[in-house]
């Protein structure tokens, strides 16, 4: 793939990243400043997240590298905007949920309650099992990444609303 | 009981109203309890008093105690009420509650702060909907899906989004109205395999149920248990993992309804 083609990829993967998180924020109600700064992050961090991948990293070992990135992102924009960190982070990485290995998780355990061939029931656990781990790593990667800044600087993170 | 000529150190009584009214309220806007804590024991120290909370999922457990005078104490349980998340809320209390303690704002201000932060108007529900059925269109267009899928899992969303407000206004059980949205959702975008719209019905499917994802209460129950709240951290995960699979649930009846076997 050349460089162009790339870049364009990565932009329109951007964008439809931040419709995402504008939607996704909206329905937690914050301050319209907090929508803006969550589909920022949302496109930089998708952005991001796709270029990793497609670089050849494991999915799940990016995931969480993008996700304490715009953990401390948030909280250098919370420190600006004076809102609590986890009001823009969630929505920000909302667009990295994964759906589809979820989706393939639930419909690998249907076939496998609806077939009764043994060889390709060991396929269908198979299946579930990869999908369900995948599944379940990328959440852990995203919660866990999200929520280390807290960690790391608490005093920090709980007076971002202080103004004086 | 009387209270300060000036207000300044209200009486026990009504720091003790106030205090859980803030906590109430911003446990049911989606703070997590380390949050809900700080806030809460700045405001006191602030009217002079010592705070000791306890949080659990339905309510909350206050005890303040006189600095000058440890006998004078007393304690409070309160119901909280039921989860609507709000981030202005959070954040308008938290600086309010910064303020309190900064600038010394006396009880009577406080108080009309709080009210004035708590009347806040949401967004207009048809926004919302209108919005967050553009967001799952859109996730659909991540995940690679071709336009019919995007305007399948719209119109999905619609539909499962609408349905869901509407149960929620009257206060039905949040599970069973998680699951039948997710019903209905999926049995829309299920559509695409039933007509052969596009190439790529599978992930129409996969990412209809998307706007259900209870991110606020997971990636609070992972705070909670960092910092060390263990038992709230747990009673939000259980409350947020039934929510996923309350929607696998209703997925998963759509999916079995229109016989899928060969996806």
């Amino acid at each position: 793939m050349t460089t162009p083609e790339m870049i364009q990829l990565i932009v329109i993967d951007g964008i439809m990243a931040a419709i995402t998180a504008i939607g996704f924020a909206i329905s937690s109600n914050p301050s319209r400043k907090a929508i803006l700064v969550s589909a920022f992050l949302a496109a930089l961090g998708h952005g991001f997240r796709f270029f990793l991948i497609k670089s050849g990293m494991e999915i799940s070992i990016s995931t969480f590298i993008v996700a304490s990135c715009i953990g401390l992102l948030s909280l250098l924009f919370a420190r600006i905007i004076h809102c609590p960190a986890e009001v823009f982070s969630f929505p920000s990485l909302l667009p990295m949920i994964p759906g589809l290995f979820a989706y393939r998780t639930i419909l690998s355990l249907i076939k496998f309650m609806q077939s009764t061939d043994k060889i390709k029931n060991q396929g269908f656990i198979m299946d579930f099992f990869h999908n369900g781990m995948t599944t379940l790593f990328i959440l852990l990667a995203l919660v866990v990444g999200v929520s280390l800044p807290v960690l790391l600087f608490p005093k920090l993170s709980f007076s971002v609303t202080r103004r004086y | 009981m009387t209270p300060n000529p000036d207000n300044n150190f209200p009486s026990i009584e009504q720091t003790v109203d106030l205090l859980s009214d803030i906590a109430c309220e911003l446990m049911s806007s989606g703070a997590h309890t380390m949050r809900i804590l700080q806030n809460v024991s700045r405001m006191a120290e602030s009217f002079g008093y010592r705070l000791d909370l306890s949080v659990f999922q339905l309510s909350i457990m206050m005890t303040i105690t006189s600095k000058d005078d440890p006998t004078k104490r007393l304690t409070l349980n309160k119901k909280t009420k039921h989860l609507l998340i709000n981030y202005t809320f959070v954040s308008d209390l938290s600086a309010l509650s910064w303020d309190t303690y900064d600038k010394h704002l006396n009880y009577d201000e406080v108080k009309l702060r709080f009210h004035e932060i708590i009347s806040q108007k949401r967004i207009s529900r048809w926004l919302i909907l209108i919005l967050v059925s553009f967001a799952n269109a859109s996730f659909c267009g991540l995940f690679k899906g071709d336009i019919y899928a995007i305007g399948l899992v719209f119109v999905a969303t619609l539909a499962g989004f609408f349905v869901r407000q509407e149960m929620l206004i009257r206060h039905v059980n949040h599970l069973v109205t998680y699951t039948s949205s997710a019903f209905i959702a999926g049995l829309i975008a299920g559509m695409g395999y039933v007509f052969h719209w596009g190439n790529t019905p599978e992930i129409a499917l996969a990412s209809c149920v998307l706007y259900h994802t209870p991110g606020v209460p997971l990636i609070n129950s992972v705070l909670d248990i960092i910092e060390g709240h263990i038992l709230t951290g747990i009673a939000r995960l259980v409350n947020a993992s039934s929510l996923i699979v309350c929607t696998a649930i209703g997925l998963f009846t759509a999916m079995l309804l229109l016989g899928l076997d060969k996806l």
